[in-house]
């Protein structure tokens, strides 16, 4: 039974691959119940009234569409056409009717043949969220970005933080502390009666639920972004000594960061009583579990010393927008989505209500109150708009509701409750009219940045500075230098390389014992940092993502994986100049990710290269499969068994693909780590690929491979087209037939940065219809 | 962390919009009409002097002395207990385990908060007696609120500690009241007035949508059609909500009143108002009034007094200029009961069945018996209203009797038979008797 446990479930059962030759879905060839040709009838005698393509012609002017079964055709034809007394014999109308219905009739027909366009399109749930940080961050400036490393810290001598008792600043790149029955420095500190300080920033890489959690034996107190304390535990009482809070964060963005440490008594201050008593134990500890991850200390790289303002995170929960294209995007409205967006406009107007004075800077006192909170209105829904309001738009979304209000704030509350409801906030740019500056400064920004243009790009818009594609390029440019272009960026390469649907890594105890879950997190850890460094890096060279020797290592990583770390020295990059690991596809989590329990899983790794890096399209299989147990075969080594389980003709189609590039990476076992022998026998990582084009190319393990998917054109442009639809989230045929030609010559011209490719994408979308 | 049902129904939105409307005051008159029954704790710190307030006599002849001189209108529906003692020790000082034992009946925990003496310690470790009986009132459907129990402040301190905090959800869970009249007022009748907001906006929203309609491509009018009956059912459902709402009248109430001390007595009426309010839309049954805190240092200058009430209450017996302040000072309280009292008898019960005071108890208390004693002896208790069934309009005398007994008594007076609360060894005797 131990087998039916598996890390992935349901890819890793399939091994009857169907390979289709392109990716839009198919018409199912119909069944012709009879030998008479439909197609050939309704070109004969349909066509002439109505149209080639049952468009409507000049006998009927009315497409040929509608919701009848083929069988309910059959039967209207039957009895009505064509008109006269002779009416279609029923064999010709059955076939008829079967043509037209898989042809053009039906609304899945119709579906089909529709030439790509750029679809109306809501606002994302990511975007929703992004969008309100933004717009309610335009009244109190986020800043984002800054130098990582740590935490100002300040350290006192009393148990207050009070200036005249400091001790000492530093910077602390970590919490983690027992100081034991002493003070930081002992001769300088009371044993019992210290206190510091941790201030600045935090950084969420990712967007959900952070818990955070303060280990400590003395008093504390957690802030992040927000004046509120999340963990207040300032008192202590009784025998807790871990605390715990959760909280939403966007990701991309900092957040302020505030932790408040004491060791001494709290309430009367009477230093001759605690001299009397022996001074204790003082520590803390500070961890954080991010969404979907295990407990760790928070790690240096996401803490800043500088300060970041409090960023606005809705709070009201959304429905899981559609994936099914392997992206996310708005394409369909629910009444959950509507009980949403409705529960979430109420929340952000609470929430402009209680800082309203701040957000408008004004005072009820002030003599223009009023009308400085209709102008703030007026800004806001221009903001929320990406334009500034028509004199009608203006009218209906603040004036009259500053008209109707009993007083200024319930105006001020239904003005942002109905911009947030607007489908002029809720969908992206509506409208058939002609582009304009707004218009491609929010294509911009949506494509690169997954939410509405800041104040640059506004004025840019407003002042014609958004007129030709070499100023929409600067402005692209200039933008995708802010980290919210990197957070997209990165949400695409985990998305594409199935990072975050992966359920869980888990490893057989037996044969890795030194594999736990905290050795996931770690691994994740060093995937990521190998993608910044490549992917993330001023170069951004795909060619580097992809065959770069590096690997991200920490003292634990390094002793399962067989590199000596220093203890405590944190993420170290090691590079592989043996050519054991080859870029990406080497990375140590992706390999342990596409793996069993206790084998490797060749036909995972093969799904993942030939599926998302190499662009093939693959259907799964017919029906599922129980991969054979290594017990089953115990002296055969998994590339045997997994050739011979594959081995019937039903399965070759696609396995004949996938197994020969999977293997090249059988030099790496379930837990990504190099071998040369399995059960006894030396790996071969032989592998070899036939290409669109028809190409054999053939692999020498995995350096081979990685230079191939480096070098291959037609890796490349898979790599556009993937990147392209999490970027512009509409089909890339509705931009042109030469969008991507475009796109694979400027990426080679950019020597391959992805983040310019980025920029090329947002560019030429912005710039569509441009004159 | 909430699903995004709770988290709707939290806001009142939707489908889920009805848990809400439910409670709001019911025009069904439940099958069996048991009365409704209220409990109400009011906390002011320091001790009382003794002499001013306690009554010299006891039994159903007794004259109230200066302190307690504003209840005379009420004095047939007022129950003065004298010798009810918090017997609970351990650590904490007096002001700390006064307040903090007082509701719970059981120790501090040790932690690092020290008081003016003593060793230190941490919160209570037992629940309280308020949240005892509201937990108990929300296991059955006929005495379910919308809130539990809501928890009013007059100028608490902004600092969490053992001397703020009088009510416990359980062991190391201090509930922080609420001391800003407006956020109460949100938290009552917030999501009506978002609702109304909602409703007010719909149309100008749906006119919005039809233009924009006729703006896009043929092919994508399906999307925004379909939004649109989304819109058109999200209004159906406030309606719907609406029509249930009627006769719910939300309170107006005095904009723009500042958290500050010299305004502690409008702070109090806007509470107290609220707070009735509260009972009329049966929104909860237990409430607790805390005013500042235990060591509480309000400067009562509209009674000319400028001493801050814990620096008077540590002078001696024989400072009778402070004796006759605090004797002030009491009485101002002592007021502010008559008031809620007053309200209560002046409001009918929305059932028909008499007035909200026939049905509510009111308990005043205080964390010490005396101020410059600290003591924990006689603590005040002074109860009014017909809620539970008590025989009022009496003055009695117990001789050290555990408070433990007492807080027993009131969650027996709602049929909450316990048999301990807090401390075992001091439930030993059971309910404290003679009271109804």
């Amino acid at each position: 039974m131990k087998y039916m446990r598996r890390s992935i479930p349901v890819l890793g059962i399939c091994s009857a691959f169907a390979l289709a030759g392109f990716s839009l879905p198919q018409a199912k060839k119909p069944q012709p119940a009879s030998p008479i040709d439909g197609a050939t009838v309704f070109k004969a005698r349909c066509a002439s009234c109505h149209g080639e393509k049952g468009q409507g012609g000049g006998g009927y002017a009315k497409p040929l569409v509608g919701s009848l079964s083929a069988k309910e055709l059959a039967n209207f034809i039957g009895k009505s056409m064509p008109p006269g007394p002779k009416k279609c014999p029923a064999p010709d109308a059955e076939a008829v009717a079967q043509y037209m219905f898989d042809a053009f009739y039906s609304p899945l027909a119709q579906e089909r043949i529709r030439p790509p366009r750029v679809a109306l399109a809501r606002l994302t749930v990511k975007q929703y969220r992004n969008c309100l940080a933004d717009l309610i961050g335009n009244y109190h400036p986020a800043k984002m970005g800054g130098a990582s490393g740590g935490l100002q810290a300040t350290y006192y001598k009393a148990r207050n933080f009070d200036q005249k008792t400091k001790v000492v600043d530093r910077i602390d790149p970590v919490i983690k502390f027992d100081f034991g029955n002493a003070g930081p420095v002992p001769d300088q500190y009371d044993p019992y009666n210290f206190s510091i300080l941790w201030q600045g920033s935090i950084e969420a890489p990712d967007s959900g639920e952070y818990e955070f959690v303060v280990q400590s034996d003395n008093a504390v107190r957690l802030f992040v972004n927000g004046p509120q304390p999340i963990i207040d535990a300032f008192v202590r009482s009784g025998n807790e000594k871990e605390f715990h809070a959760a909280i939403k964060l966007i990701g991309g963005r900092t957040y302020p960061f505030r932790l408040e440490f004491s060791k001494a008594t709290q309430g009367v201050e009477d230093p001759k009583r605690q001299k009397e008593k022996p001074p204790g134990h003082a520590n803390v500890t500070l961890l954080w579990r991010r969404p979907k991850e295990s407990l760790e200390v928070v790690p240096s790289r996401y803490l800043h010393k500088e300060y970041s303002p409090t960023s606005y995170v809705i709070g009201t929960p959304f429905p899981p927008d559609d994936r099914s294209m392997g992206y996310e995007r708005g394409s369909a409205v629910s009444k959950e989505w509507e009980d949403s967006t409705t529960a979430a406009a109420v929340e952000t107007a609470n929430y402009v209500a209680t800082h309203l004075q701040e957000l408008a800077r004004t005072q009820d006192t002030d003599k223009d109150y009023r009308e400085k909170l209709s102008s703030f209105c007026r800004q806001f829904a221009g903001r929320a708009f990406r334009k500034p309001l028509t004199a009608e738009e203006e009218q209906l979304y603040v004036r009259k509701q500053f008209d109707s209000s009993p007083n200024v704030e319930t105006a001020v509350k239904r003005s942002v409750i109905l911009t947030l409801l607007s489908p002029r906030f809720l969908y992206r740019e509506v409208g058939t009219g002609k582009r304009d500056g707004y218009r491609t400064a929010a294509d911009l920004s949506f494509a690169l940045w997954d939410s509405i243009p800041d104040q640059q790009l506004l004025d840019a818009a407003a002042s014609g500075q958004l007129d030709t594609p070499e100023k929409v390029a600067q402005q692209a440019t200039r933008m995708s230098d802010d980290p919210r272009a990197w957070s997209k960026l990165r949400d695409f390469l985990l998305t594409w390389l199935k990072v975050d649907d992966v359920p869980e890594v888990v490893k057989s105890q037996k044969l890795y014992p030194e594999f736990s879950v905290s050795t996931v997190t770690d691994l994740r850890t060093s995937l990521e940092l190998y993608l910044e460094s490549t992917a993330g890096s001023d170069a951004s060279d795909y060619r580097e993502m992809m065959t770069s020797g590096r690997v991200f290592l920490n003292s634990d990583l390094g002793s399962i994986y067989g590199y000596s770390i220093p203890q405590g020295a944190g993420f170290q990059p090691v590079e592989m100049d043996n050519g054991q690991r080859v870029g990406l596809i080497t990375q140590p989590y992706l390999l342990a990710r596409f793996g069993y329990l206790e084998t490797s899983s060749p036909i995972h790794r093969g799904v993942l290269i030939v599926r998302n890096l190499l662009g093939k399209t693959l259907n799964p299989p017919p029906s599922a499969f129980a991969p054979d147990p290594p017990s089953l075969h115990p002296n055969l080594t998994t590339r045997e068994r997994v050739t011979l389980q594959t081995k019937p003709e039903m399965c070759n189609n696609c396995h004949g693909l996938i197994n020969p590039i999977g293997f090249t990476l059988e030099n790496f076992d379930a837990i990504g780590k190099y071998r040369v022998r399995e059960n006894g026998k030396s790996i071969d990582h032989s592998g070899y690929y036939r290409t669109k084009s028809g190409n054999l190319v053939k692999f020498a393990g995995p350096a081979d491979l990685a230079k191939y998917i480096a070098e291959s054109p037609e890796a490349q442009s898979a790599f556009i087209e993937k990147l392209f639809l999490h970027e512009v989230k509409q089909p890339m045929l509705a931009y042109g037939s030469g969008t991507l030609p475009k796109l694979e010559q400027s990426f080679g011209q950019s020597r391959y940065s992805i983040r310019k490719l980025m920029a090329d994408i947002a560019t030429l979308t912005a710039t569509k219809d441009m004159q | 962390m909430k699903s995004r049902r709770e988290f709707l129904r939290d806001m009142g939105m939707g489908a889920a919009m009805f848990p809400f409307v439910n409670n709001l005051p019911s025009l069904l008159v439940p099958p069996f009409s048991q009365r409704k029954q209220r409990l109400v704790i009011i906390f002011s710190p320091d001790g009382v002097i003794p002499n001013t307030f306690w009554p010299d006599t006891e039994g159903a002849d007794f004259a109230f002395k200066e302190s307690l001189s504003p209840l005379e209108e009420f004095k047939k529906r007022t129950l003065v207990l004298k010798g009810v003692s918090d017997r609970v020790r351990g650590d904490g000082d007096n002001h700390m385990r006064g307040i903090g034992c007082l509701l719970t009946g059981t120790e501090l925990f040790p932690g690092n908060v020290q008081g003016g003496s003593d060793t230190p310690a941490g919160w209570s470790s037992g629940i309280s007696i308020d949240q005892e009986i509201a937990n108990y009132l929300q296991k059955t459907a006929a005495t379910r609120t919308r809130f539990s129990s809501l928890e009013f402040g007059v100028m608490v301190p902004e600092r969490a500690d053992t001397w703020t905090r009088l009510s416990y959800a359980g062991p190391n869970k201090p509930i922080s009241p609420i001391d800003d009249p407006y956020q109460m007022f949100n938290k009552l009748y917030g999501q009506l007035k978002d609702q109304e907001s909602l409703k007010s906006v719909l149309d100008d929203l749906k006119d919005d949508l039809a233009k924009v309609r006729a703006q896009v491509g043929t092919q994508d009018r399906q999307f925004l059609d379909e939004h649109t009956s989304l819109v058109r059912e999200m209004e159906q459902e406030i309606l719907a909500a609406r029509t249930t709402n009627v006769g719910h009248a939300v309170p107006v109430i005095e904009p723009g009143v500042r958290r500050n001390n010299d305004n502690i007595p409008k702070i109090s009426k806007l509470q107290i108002d609220l707070m009735v309010s509260s009972f009329v839309a049966d929104a909860t049954r237990v409430a607790t009034l805390q005013y500042t805190n235990s060591v509480g240092q309000a400067r009562m200058t509209w009674l000319g007094i400028k001493e801050g009430q814990h620096d008077l209450s540590h002078e001696p017996d024989t400072n009778l200029d402070a004796q006759a302040k605090l004797t002030k000072i009491n009485k101002w309280y002592c007021e502010q009961l008559a008031y809620l009292a007053k309200r209560l008898s002046e409001t009918k019960e929305p059932d028909g069945n008499g007035t909200l005071l026939d049905n509510t108890l009111i308990v005043w208390t205080n964390e010490l018996g005396k101020g410059n004693s600290h003591t924990l002896e006689d603590i005040p208790f002074v109860l009014v209203g017909g809620g539970l069934d008590f025989k009022m309009g009496r003055s009695m005398r117990f001789n050290h009797v555990p408070h433990n007994r007492l807080l027993m008594a009131l969650a027996h007076g709602f049929g909450h038979r316990i048999e301990r609360f807090g401390n075992a060894d001091f439930c030993g005797a059971g309910v404290l008797t003679g009271l109804s």
